[in-house]
């Protein structure tokens, strides 16, 4: 049992959401989702990308697994997604907007 | 004898002596009996009847009368310029006040509120707060958590600047309050950790779960707890993300959603603040002769 106390003393002590702490959280996100970006990994709770974020952005993982609480982590990844299908929905109509232009 | 030079511009102009009687026919004899009119070549061939007799040619007053055009006519033009700008801005700027306040008289709603009513929380000092405690100043509601990811604290940050803003340039004072959609892990003195990372004037709000759910509710605030949470698991709560506006006399005027950026919330709130009628005046507006302005 004494093994597991330090897991169990840093739960415990998580401190309290504060700016810097959030910052902290954002920075090490950004750096990971960068990561992802050059990597060409979307979606990072994907396990057929698992392999591939090990191999290319396992020291941003980490950083960011440290930072962040893991609810955070999860709505983040979440948004990455939902935010790449939204821009893409919105390019699409862009340029069908832009076709009926020009055949007009 | 007169002497007769330059013979092409000269001619002799004989008036019949019998058509004159009286006193026309002695001034005739007294100046002679043929007067001298000088007539150039390029009069030569108008009518004798349009040829004056006697006198000097009219001068030319051309530029005068232009300039006294052209002065009279730039001056009326600033005037009107001026008036009519003036009288533009005037009705536009009633017009834009008479919009506000009917928005916001629409958001009050008619015998029941569409949004606010009773509540009762405790803030992050573990003072009670009802909504009394909205009464006689403007206030903004934000409801949020503090473990929110993102979109909470960049809202708060917006809130500060707002609340700068309105008070450096307007000098208008709000009453900010954020009240949790998470009662379970905010307790006052979170709250109060919480919100010193924004601005000093926003106050915490907080109570029992029954507390804050009836506060969502008035103010038709969706929120959710994951279902199934161990305790100490860690959790989002999904909820609506609006800033309220509430009049001095605790009713809601307007909601602000994420469109509304640093700049436009500011005008937005300085909008209705400025267009705000008490009650009382209100109710006498209605009754007016001139109460269809207000309807």
């Amino acid at each position: 049992m004494g093994l597991f106390s330090f897991d169990g003393g840093k739960k415990e002590s998580q401190p309290p959401n504060t700016r810097s702490q959030r910052k902290l959280c954002w920075e090490s996100r950004d750096a990971f989702f960068q990561c992802l970006d050059k990597a060409d990994i979307l979606d990072a709770m994907d396990p057929k990308n698992s392999k591939s974020i090990k191999s290319h952005c396992k020291v941003e993982n980490e950083k960011f697994e440290e930072n962040c609480a893991h609810s955070w982590i999860k709505y983040f990844k979440e948004k990455r997604v939902i935010d790449f299908k939204r821009e893409q929905t919105i390019k699409r109509i862009e340029q069908e907007a832009k076709q009926r232009e020009r055949n007009q | 004898m007169l002497k007769l030079s330059r013979s092409a511009n000269l001619r002799l102009v004989q008036l019949p002596a019998a058509r004159l009687s009286g006193n026309g026919a002695k001034l005739l004899t007294q100046r002679g009996f043929f007067t001298v009119t000088r007539l150039w070549q390029s009069n030569g061939k108008k009518p004798l009847s349009r040829v004056p007799v006697g006198g000097t040619p009219i001068k030319d007053n051309g530029k005068v009368r232009e300039g006294s055009i052209e002065f009279s006519t730039g001056k009326a033009i600033a005037l009107f310029l001026a008036v009519g700008g003036a009288l533009s801005y005037f009705f536009n700027r009633e017009k834009r006040r008479l919009e506000t306040q009917k928005e916001a008289e629409a958001n009050r709603g008619y015998g029941k509120p569409s949004l606010g009513g009773p509540f009762h929380l405790e803030d992050m000092y573990g003072n009670e707060f009802t909504e009394k405690n909205l009464l006689g100043k403007f206030s903004i509601i934000y409801f949020g958590f503090s473990n929110c990811p993102d979109i909470c604290p960049d809202e708060l940050d917006k809130l500060g600047l707002w609340l700068n803003t309105l008070s450096s340039k307007y000098g208008i004072t709000l009453q900010p309050l954020f009240i949790t959609c998470d009662p379970a892990r905010d307790s006052p003195a979170v709250l109060k950790e919480y919100l010193s990372d924004f601005h000093p004037s926003i106050l915490g709000l907080t109570g029992t779960f029954d507390e804050v759910k009836n506060a969502c509710k008035k103010y038709r605030v969706y929120f959710s707890t994951p279902p199934n949470v161990k305790p100490g698991q860690d959790y989002l709560v999904d909820h609506s993300i609006f800033f309220y506006l509430m009049d001095p006399e605790g009713q809601f005027v307007d909601a602000l959603g994420r469109n509304y950026d640093e700049k436009t919330g500011v005008d937005k709130i300085v909008e209705h603040v400025k267009s705000y009628v008490p009650a009382e005046q209100r109710a006498k507006q209605k009754e007016a002769w001139y109460s269809f302005l207000f309807k």
